[in-house]
C-alpha cells in the first residue's frame, strides 16, 4: 500500500516536474527567439536611419561602413508598384540547425533605392551612394556591398571610386569578384559600354552581363547592375523612372508658376512628353530615354531661369 | 488511503501554485522587456525624423537647386502643398512635413497661397500630439527683372513630426 503510494507520488512529481521543466525550456527558447527577432528588427530599422547621411546629396558620392558583431545577411525585397519600396530585413547566422536564423521584421523604405544582392551576407558591409540624374536629379541610389570586388580595365571616373573593398586593376587576392570593363580574363561580371554620342565615357551607357544575364544601364545605374541581382535592379529602375515621371509632372506645374511671374520657359511641351514617356518605362527603354534626356537637359541649361 | 489522497492533492495544489508563480514572474519580466521594445521603437522613430530633415530638404521634389543643400524651391512648395502632394502619402518617413517662413516674424499662421502667407503644409498623416523637430532652410525662387535673373531667397523653417510606431498612414 505504502509502496504503491510512494510510486504514485514519485510518478506524479516526475510528470509534473517534467512538464514544468519542458515549459521552462520551451519558454526560454521562445524568449531567446523573440529577443533575437527584436534585435534583428531594430538593426533593419537602424539601417534605414544610418543610410540617411550616406545619401550623396550635392556631392559626387559618399560611402560608409556598417559592421556587425556576427555574420549577418541583409535581405532586400523590392516592390515596384508606384513609388514602390525596399523591404529590408536582417538575419544572423545560426550556430545550430538551419544555416540562418529566421529574419527579423522587415523595415519598408519608400524614399530610398537600395541595390544589393537579395540575400548577401558578411560581417562588414560597405555602403556607398551615387545620384541618378535623368536629366534632373531624381534621387540617390544606395549600394550595399559585403564582398570584395576587383575592377579590371576600369575607365578613369571609376578609378576615383575610392571604396576600400573595391580594388581597381591591382587584383591581389583570388576571392574577389572580378568585374571587367570591355575585356579581361577570368571575369565574373562583364561591362560593355555602348555610348557613342553626348557621353564622357563609352561606359556612360551599356550592358552589364552577370551570371549570363544582361542588365542594361545608363549613367550611375551601372553600379546598381554590378552590385545587385537582376530582380532588384529592374525593380529599382522602374521605381526610379516612376519617380522621374512624378518629378516631371511637378515641373510641368512649375512652368506655369514661372510663366506667371515673367520667368518664362519653353520646356513645358518637352516635360509633358517626357512625363508620359518615363513614367511607365522600364529597363529596356533606358537607352532611348537617355537621348531624349540629353536634349531636354541642353534646352534647360540654355534657359535664363531654368526649370531645375 | 485518504491520507495518501490528501498528500497528492497537496502536491497538486503546490505544483499549480509554483507553476502560476513562475508564470507571473515571466509576465512581469516580459512587461519590462516589452516596455523597453516600445521605448526603443519610439527612439528609432525619433532618430528617423531627425535624420530625415536633411533628406527631405534635399529631395528633388522640394529642393531649390541640386547643388545647394538645405534650400527649398517656393514653386515646388506651392505645388506639393496642393493636390499634387497627395500622391506622396506613403512616401514620407515622418508623420508630418511643414514649412514656415520665419522672417518677418508673424503672430498668426497664414496658409499659402495667399498674400502675406507664411505656412506650407506638405504632409500630415493625421496622427495627433506629434513631437516635432525642425531646421532652418532657405526658401528661394528665381526672379527675372530688367532682363536679368536672380535667386530671391527668404529664411524658413522645415518642421517634421515623429511618426508613432505602428501609426496608420493617410493624409489628414
Amino acid at each position: 500500500m505504502k509502496r504503491g503510494q510512494f510510486n504514485f507520488v514519485w510518478l506524479f512529481a516526475i510528470v509534473a516536474g517534467g512538464a514544468i521543466l519542458f515549459l521552462a525550456i520551451f519558454g526560454a527558447l521562445r524568449f531567446g527567439d523573440t529577443a533575437r527577432f527584436q534585435s534583428d528588427t531594430e538593426v533593419a530599422k537602424s539601417i534605414a536611419i544610418i543610410t540617411d547621411p550616406l545619401q550623396a546629396g550635392f556631392a559626387e558620392g559618399s560611402f560608409g561602413k556598417i559592421s556587425f558583431g556576427q555574420e549577418t545577411r541583409i535581405n532586400n525585397v523590392c516592390f515596384d508598384d508606384g513609388f514602390g519600396k525596399n523591404d529590408i530585413s536582417v538575419a544572423t547566422r545560426s550556430g545550430i540547425g538551419k544555416e540562418w536564423n529566421l529574419p527579423g521584421g522587415a523595415t519598408s523604405i519608400h524614399n530610398k533605392y537600395i541595390f544589393s544582392s537579395g540575400g548577401s551576407s558578411g560581417f562588414d558591409y560597405y555602403v556607398f551612394s551615387k545620384s541618378f540624374n535623368f536629366p534632373y536629379e531624381v534621387s540617390d541610389m544606395i549600394f550595399f556591398i559585403p564582398d570584395n570586388y576587383c575592377f579590371v580595365n576600369a575607365p578613369y571616373d571609376i578609378v576615383g571610386l575610392d571604396i576600400p573593398n573595391v580594388e581597381v586593376d591591382d587584383c591581389g587576392s583570388g576571392d574577389s569578384v572580378r568585374v571587367c570593363f570591355g575585356s579581361g580574363d577570368d571575369c565574373d561580371v562583364m561591362v560593355y559600354g555602348s555610348c557613342s554620342s553626348g557621353c564622357d565615357s563609352v561606359f556612360d551607357e551599356g550592358v552589364v552581363v552577370k551570371d549570363g544575364v544582361d542588365m542594361k544601364y545608363v549613367g550611375n545605374l551601372m553600379y546598381g547592375a554590378i552590385f545587385s541581382d537582376k530582380g532588384i535592379y529592374d525593380c529599382n529602375v522602374r521605381r526610379l523612372l516612376y519617380r522621374a515621371g512624378k518629378i516631371a509632372e511637378e515641373f510641368v506645374d512649375k512652368t506655369d508658376l514661372m510663366d506667371a511671374r515673367n520667368c518664362n520657359t519653353n520646356l513645358k511641351p518637352d516635360l509633358i512628353f517626357w512625363r508620359e514617356m518615363v513614367g511607365n518605362a522600364s529597363v529596356d527603354d533606358l537607352s532611348s530615354l537617355r537621348t531624349m534626356a540629353n536634349v531636354i537637359e541642353r534646352k534647360n541649361s540654355r534657359e535664363g531661369c531654368g526649370v531645375w | 488511503m485518504v491520507k495518501g489522497q490528501m498528500k497528492i492533492q497537496q502536491m497538486a495544489v503546490m505544483i499549480v501554485a509554483v507553476f502560476f508563480f513562475f508564470i507571473l514572474v515571466g509576465l512581469f519580466f516580459l512587461g519590462i522587456v516589452f516596455k523597453d521594445v516600445k521605448g526603443g521603437a519610439g527612439q528609432l522613430q525619433k532618430e528617423q525624423a531627425i535624420s530625415s530633415l536633411r533628406v527631405i530638404a534635399d529631395m528633388s521634389e522640394l529642393n531649390y537647386d541640386s547643388s545647394w543643400s538645405m534650400s527649398l524651391d517656393e514653386d515646388k512648395l506651392r505645388i506639393m502643398s496642393g493636390n499634387f502632394g497627395g500622391a506622396y502619402d506613403l512616401f514620407w518617413p515622418v508623420a508630418s512635413v511643414e514649412v514656415f517662413k520665419v522672417y518677418p516674424r508673424f503672430d498668426e499662421v497664414e496658409e499659402c497661397p495667399g498674400v502675406g502667407c507664411n505656412y506650407y503644409g506638405i504632409y500630415d498623416n493625421g496622427q495627433g500630439g506629434v513631437k516635432t523637430y525642425s531646421t532652418y532652410v532657405a526658401i528661394c525662387e528665381k526672379v527675372r527683372e530688367s532682363g536679368s535673373t536672380y535667386d530671391d531667397c527668404e529664411v524658413g523653417k522645415l518642421v517634421v513630426g515623429v511618426k508613432q510606431p505602428l501609426a496608420a498612414g493617410g493624409r489628414g
